[in-house]
């Protein structure tokens, strides 16, 4: 058994830290960050994709040029950093509304999530009964209920949370529930041997287990979250609060102002990459705390 | 859209001469003299067989116009200047409705009578629309929760407290016949009155075929006087084409149309005219509304070349 034991750790440990070294490509690693590897990293890491960028800047430029590619269908680079820079007052506050929506709908994606799988993982008559129907519910089409959310909850920033998190709870709740049926089988009959009670085995063996693939769902709805911040903000908006980037988005395509457009989609996936960001520093942690 | 045929296809062996025509909306007593010429042979006449694409919310009908995927569309004379202010080569060449039927819709229950005294309700208005811009920098909405505008009168009907944007012959009656009580309240009273649902094609196809142009314009012209006569057969299209859509809506719809298109207090000879001074009105209102940058150009925005004065059929 203390084999057993051994070998499983052992095995989790190999896991978890390729899930951290997977997540954490961007970033070095906390031992032997001297000032070569610094350089390194820089050269190595920071600017493949800054030359990415340019070469793609530019190319996206001159194909505008060459082709006179008409403003309202794919407005110039230059024109979108005009847009960035004069109206960024207005894309900076959308940007923090439409992040501060898709972090509220995500941390209760989380909490949701996390409850339903520990439900799940408790009773396998639940599980049968409902797990169908959680895979069933994450096909329904997130346009169609959108307007439908809004009438139940009302205007508000309520209703742009509730599409944020309706789209981003499914992967979490499919990701934990496995995550608390991966336990290894010799780790399993470890626990029954010593005659752990159901709390320490949820607590102590379960719920370690599923941190990497809470992690992993996390990573998941991150993004959707985002998406379904703005697609609520299609149906929603904020009333006199304020303009979040769905409404620009939309306020934009229908005043055919491209670049406004393209400025505002810039916005979104850089808030898709803070919210992704947040969550790989906040899963390193996790996983070094619980999943290591 | 990859399903369109080539734009500007020349006429075939018959002397026909295929095109379509993009709506800027479902299929609806708006489009009724459209439909009236497509079904009672009026554009047969002049030996044109004319596609008519449904429209939806958010269909780029200027757009498909400028990069001639189709040759016509409708849309409104304000949409034509902001989309040539983003470089779309777009011209009106007829204007059906003469007054916009563009309003805000209450429930008689707020006590509001006037755009005026907008207080205390949800209002739900089209992002970046320029009558939406016009109430907003008028103060209008200063007093209102504004929210976008998604194309269905549910949240009316569950909130005595809603508005929304509306057109005055086709939302307030769907939501009386679901029990409400809606005031309609005309945008354009306050003076920002664009042409509403204007034929409109692109600047080379005035270039190059004039007469495919001139045919189109005035058999749509003779299709809304018909349309006004007797719209028995032309309902019954729209019907076929739009599921959702009912006969009292579209008899309904018809009667509203017939003063917006023809409007009594002015001589109403020529349907679908249009008058210069209306478009640079409209051009330098947009300009002070910040939705284009220049009023100078208004003259390109349309074309009376092509409307008959008295179209024969």
């Amino acid at each position: 058994v203390a084999k057993w034991q051994g070998r499983c750790a052992k095995q989790r440990r190999i896991e978890a830290n390729h899930a951290v070294k997977r997540n954490s490509t961007d970033k070095p690693t906390q031992n032997g960050f001297t000032s070569s590897t610094a350089l390194r990293w820089i050269l190595h890491r920071a600017v493949p994709p800054l030359i990415a960028a340019a070469l793609f800047v530019g190319g996206w430029s001159a194909a505008v040029q060459f082709w006179q590619i008409p403003s309202y269908l794919v407005p110039s680079p230059s024109a979108v950093g005009e847009r960035l820079i004069a109206d960024r007052q207005l894309l900076i506050t959308a940007w923090w509304l439409t992040g501060q929506a898709a972090l509220s709908g995500l941390c209760m994606s989380l909490l949701m999530g996390t409850v339903v799988a520990v439900a799940f993982s408790q009773s396998a008559w639940l599980r049968y009964a409902l797990y169908p129907y959680a895979i069933f519910l994450q096909t329904v089409p997130i346009v169609a209920i959108a307007p439908l959310l809004v009438m139940w909850l009302g205007y508000g920033r309520q209703g742009v949370i509730a599409v944020a998190f309706v789209l981003s709870v499914f992967p979490m709740i499919a990701n934990v529930t496995a995550g608390m049926l991966a336990v290894p089988e010799p780790l399993r009959e470890l626990f029954m041997l010593y005659g752990a009670t159901r709390w320490q085995y949820l607590t102590k063996l379960q719920f370690p287990t599923a941190v990497p693939y809470l992690v992993t769902g996390l990573k998941t709805s991150s993004g959707l979250s985002v998406i379904g911040a703005i697609v609520g903000e299609f149906f929603v908006g904020y009333g006199d609060t304020g303009y979040g980037l769905g409404y620009l988005i939309r306020n934009a395509a229908d005043s055919y102002q491209t670049a406004n457009l393209f400025a505002a989609v810039v916005l979104s996936t850089l808030l898709g990459i803070a919210v992704f960001a947040c969550i790989s520093l906040l899963s390193e942690w996790a996983m070094r705390r619980f999943g290591g | 859209l990859s399903t369109v045929k080539t734009p500007l296809e020349p006429a075939d062996d018959a002397g026909t001469t295929s095109v379509q025509l993009a709506l800027n909306w479902y299929p609806d007593a708006q489009h009724g003299g459209f439909f009236a010429a497509d079904e009672l042979g009026i554009y047969a006449k002049r030996n044109l067989r004319v596609k008519i694409l449904p429209g939806q919310p958010a269909v780029p009908v200027l757009q498909n116009v400028a990069m001639k995927r189709v040759e016509f569309g409708v849309a409104n004379a304000d949409q034509v200047l902001m989309a040539r202010a983003q470089g779309m080569p777009v011209v009106a060449v007829f204007a059906a409705m003469q007054t916009s039927p563009r309003c805000i819709m209450v429930h008689r229950e707020s006590g509001i009578s006037s755009l005026r005294d907008l207080k205390d309700i949800t209002l739900s208005l089209g992002a970046g629309k320029g009558f939406a811009t016009f109430l907003e920098k008028g103060g209008y909405l200063s007093r209102v929760k504004v929210v976008p505008y998604t194309g269905s009168v549910a949240p009316f009907m569950v909130d005595k407290s809603f508005a929304q944007q509306a057109y005055v012959f086709s939302e307030p009656l769907v939501v009386r016949n679901e029990g409400a009580d809606p005031v309609t309240l005309l945008v354009s009273e306050l003076g920002f009155d664009p042409y509403t649902s204007c034929l409109i094609t692109h600047e080379d196809t005035i270039r190059t075929r004039p007469e495919l142009v001139r045919a189109m314009v005035q058999a749509t012209q003779v299709g809304w006087t018909t349309y006004f006569k007797d719209a028995a057969k032309t309902h019954e299209r729209i019907l076929r084409e739009n599921k959702q859509m009912d006969l009292a809506s579209l008899n309904f719809g018809q009667e509203a149309l017939r003063t917006l298109c023809l409007p009594p207090d002015t001589p109403h000879d020529t349907i679908g005219r249009m008058d210069a001074t209306r478009w640079e009105t409209l051009a330098k209102q947009l300009v002070e509304l910040g939705l284009i940058d220049d009023a100078s150009a208004w003259q390109s925005a349309f074309d009376l070349r092509f409307l008959a004065v008295d179209p024969q059929p």
